[in-house]
């Protein structure tokens, strides 16, 4: 992203913020306060992630006053949250961040960042407070019992169209550290998955409370291990039951579920080397969680390229394949693909070595069937 | 000192809007400081009710309600200027900013283009830190001998819009520090013009000008000689006024006035006549003294924007 439009000092704090910041900060909304020079940026909209949803802070600068310190915006329904200590109960938490405002140092690109995150841990404990005044005897009970467990960040939803709701992120299997369970891990971040619980609270005339809407997130990056979406069905939330009885189940799930999902690179590995046995070295193969390879192959004088994608129920799933033609070019000048092959004899239950040989019979045969695809598609045009 | 709530704030439309003039021709965001006076009215509510009801409701309402006058204001021409970047307020520099009477501080303004029209984390401290170091009188028409006091706790935001689509250009929200929940709440603001719609407003208005008492007359008449003997200090002040209005009269007495009426009349005209000829070739130097500081003020804002950019490494 380019910061042209901002004075120097200002985009240096800015370009720090956005590549230090444990978070994945979005800028948007960037725009000038300045008469003369509209062109001059000094103001902006900062989109922090906060309990898997985001909060958007409005950051002012003065551009004719490009040394001093900037000012914050909150939302509309954050109102009381007063992080400044002349109007902050004196409680000694918000001392670092009143440092880095009162000593302002403009050559420090680090200080944005640094108020960011004073802010945002003043923003948790404010939510927290907030959580903490709601009148719900199960939230409370809640509160107390999973209060031990670390990194839980809590929100409180309400407005005048918004029903009240009382949302948790809860980090789960944090002990495992799936970034060192991967060989050759690519990820720059700690990979996390949370457990978002988003508790209805009661109105008056209800009795029962409504089980709360659970979800698991995870970080993006999580997908090519194994998709929290898709690989886990989240356990039952019977009637009655709390956060602190719902949580070690659906961990201990989690935590084989990954071990299966590291283990499952393992063996996608071994078959792609078994596949090199009868189709030579592949072309292109993803190394570190083996969910494609390219190999080139040949009938004769027809040469084509088979693409392999393992899906992460691999081996229960076989492989889908596609294969791509050396020889043929459609009229856009792009080679001739054949469609998603799923269908040919397989069965999880073979060999690793098996799987690969009858892999390549089936191949001899589709080779015949692919090219008389690719002269028809010639002929068309 | 008791966290009292006020009903509304008055503005008069020229004191608004030189406001917006003056904060739309800044090249930045600015702040300042606004004056004026809190005032306890007792609304009229007479009705054509039964007059059990009305006196009933006159008496339930006798505290009356407090309303804020806006009569001044002073701009810094920058933000961060009487307050520290957490927003505590520092009185010497409010005192270094020339404020000649404090006691009619009733809060600040912040003004700031394309954000959002709700108060900042910085503006909150301010309001919060103001209204905690200054308060002024309440002036109480009914019972004078009642003296209370108010916090310095009115803010007023002006915001631009931040979508070019929308028509109106300016927004402003005026609102009241409370110290019992350490809030803003907002508050309505009327404007007050002079007209005879507005003429119930200029009942309670009291506009103090910063004029010296124009003591007439004090030596000439025999009748006062008595009275005068009151206090040596309060007969010093009045000839230093006399004086004062002496030099803008230019050595005319308030006294030959009178001479204007009446048979020697003719004689004089032409004395006054020059007076004031004297008078207009003075205030036209006045002006066009006026205007070649102005010019080099603002040469000097330009070298002074100039030489921030350079510090800030801006347009290199």
């Amino acid at each position: 992203m380019a910061f042209e439009g901002f004075p120097p000092l200002i985009a240096d704090q800015l370009h720090y913020l956005l590549n230090h910041s444990p978070d994945s900060i979005k800028i948007e909304n960037v725009c000038s306060g300045n008469k003369f020079n509209p062109k001059i940026l000094d103001r902006f909209t900062l989109v922090i992630p906060y309990c898997l949803e985001t909060i958007k802070w409005d950051v002012i600068y003065n551009s004719e006053y490009a040394m001093a310190p900037p000012d914050f915006i909150f939302g509309p329904d954050d109102e009381d949250f007063m992080p400044c200590s002349s109007v902050a109960p004196d409680d000694g938490q918000s001392l670092p961040l009143n440092k880095a405002l009162s000593e302002w140092n403009n050559q420090d690109t680090a200080r944005l960042l640094v108020l960011i995150q004073g802010l945002r841990d003043q923003y948790e404990i404010y939510q927290r407070r907030r959580v903490g005044q709601v009148d719900d005897d199960r939230v409370k009970f809640e509160i107390s019992t999973v209060l031990t467990r670390k990194g839980i960040e809590m929100q409180m939803t309400s407005g005048v169209e918004k029903p009240e709701e009382v949302k948790f992120a809860v980090p789960l299997v944090m002990d495992m550290g799936i970034n060192k369970l991967v060989a050759g891990c690519p990820w720059k971040h700690e990979q996390k998955i949370y457990l978002q619980v988003v508790y209805p609270i009661l109105r008056k005339y209800e009795s029962v409370p409504a089980a709360p809407r659970l979800k698991l997130v995870s970080s993006s990056d999580l997908k090519a291990l194994f998709s929290v979406e898709d690989d886990v069905k989240l356990p039952p939330w019977m009637d009655g039951m709390c956060l602190a009885e719902y949580l070690p189940h659906l961990e201990e799930t989690l935590e084989r579920q990954i071990l299966e999902a590291v283990s499952a690179i393992v063996f996608r590995r071994s078959f792609v080397e078994a596949l090199a046995l009868f189709l030579g070295r592949p072309l292109e193969a993803d190394p570190t969680f083996c969910r494609k390879a390219s190999f080139l192959a040949a009938s004769g004088p027809f040469a084509f390229v088979v693409h392999f994608f393992f899906s992460s129920q691999f081996p229960k799933q076989q492989p889908a394949l596609m294969l791509q033609s050396c020889q043929h070019l459609n009229q856009m000048s792009v080679p001739v693909k054949s469609n998603l092959l799923t269908e040919y004899p397989w069965s999880p239950r073979w060999e690793v070595g098996r799987m690969a040989e009858r892999l390549c019979d089936f191949l001899i045969d589709e080779a015949a069937n692919f090219k008389k695809y690719c002269n028809e598609a010639l002929l068309q045009h | 000192m008791d966290d009292l709530s006020l009903e509304r704030i008055d503005i008069s439309g020229p004191t608004l809007a030189s406001l917006i003039q003056r904060v739309s021709s800044s090249p930045g965001d600015v702040d300042g400081l606004i004056f004026g006076q809190i005032h306890r009215i007792v609304p009229s509510n007479l009705s054509d009710d039964s007059p059990a009801d009305s006196v009933a409701s006159s008496s339930s309402s006798s505290s009356g309600q407090l309303v804020a006058t806006v009569t001044s204001f002073l701009c810094s021409g920058k933000t961060v200027s009487f307050y520290d970047p957490i927003g505590r307020v520092d009185s010497r520099r409010i005192s270094s900013l020339g404020v000649d009477s404090p006691d009619r501080l009733i809060g600040w303004f912040s003004a700031r283009r394309k954000t959002a029209n709700r108060p900042s984390m910085r503006e909150l401290a301010v309001t919060s830190s103001l209204s905690s170091q200054f308060q002024l009188p309440i002036e109480d028409l009914e019972n004078p001998n009642s003296p209370a006091n108010m916090a310095s706790s009115v803010f007023f935001l002006l915001t631009t819009p931040s979508t070019e689509q929308l028509i109106h250009t300016h927004e402003y929200r005026a609102y009241q520090f409370r110290s019992s929940n350490r809030r803003v709440e907002p508050r309505s603001v009327a404007i007050v013009n002079i007209g005879p719609a507005f003429r119930g407003h200029y009942g309670t208005f009291s506009p103090k000008s910063g004029f010296p008492p124009l003591i007439y007359d004090l030596r000439s008449s025999a009748m006062n000689e008595d009275r005068d003997e009151g206090s040596l200090s309060a007969k010093k002040q009045a000839l230093s006024d006399q004086k004062e209005i002496d030099a803008l009269a230019e050595g005319l007495q308030v006294g030959y006035l009178k001479r204007l009426v009446g048979a020697e009349a003719a004689n004089y005209t032409g004395g006054i006549e020059e007076m004031y000829e004297r008078m207009l070739a003075k205030v036209e130097s006045l002006a066009s003294e006026v205007e070649q500081s102005s010019a080099k003020v603002f040469e000097q804002d330009n070298r002074n924007r100039k030489l921030r950019y350079r510090i800030a490494r801006i347009g290199r």
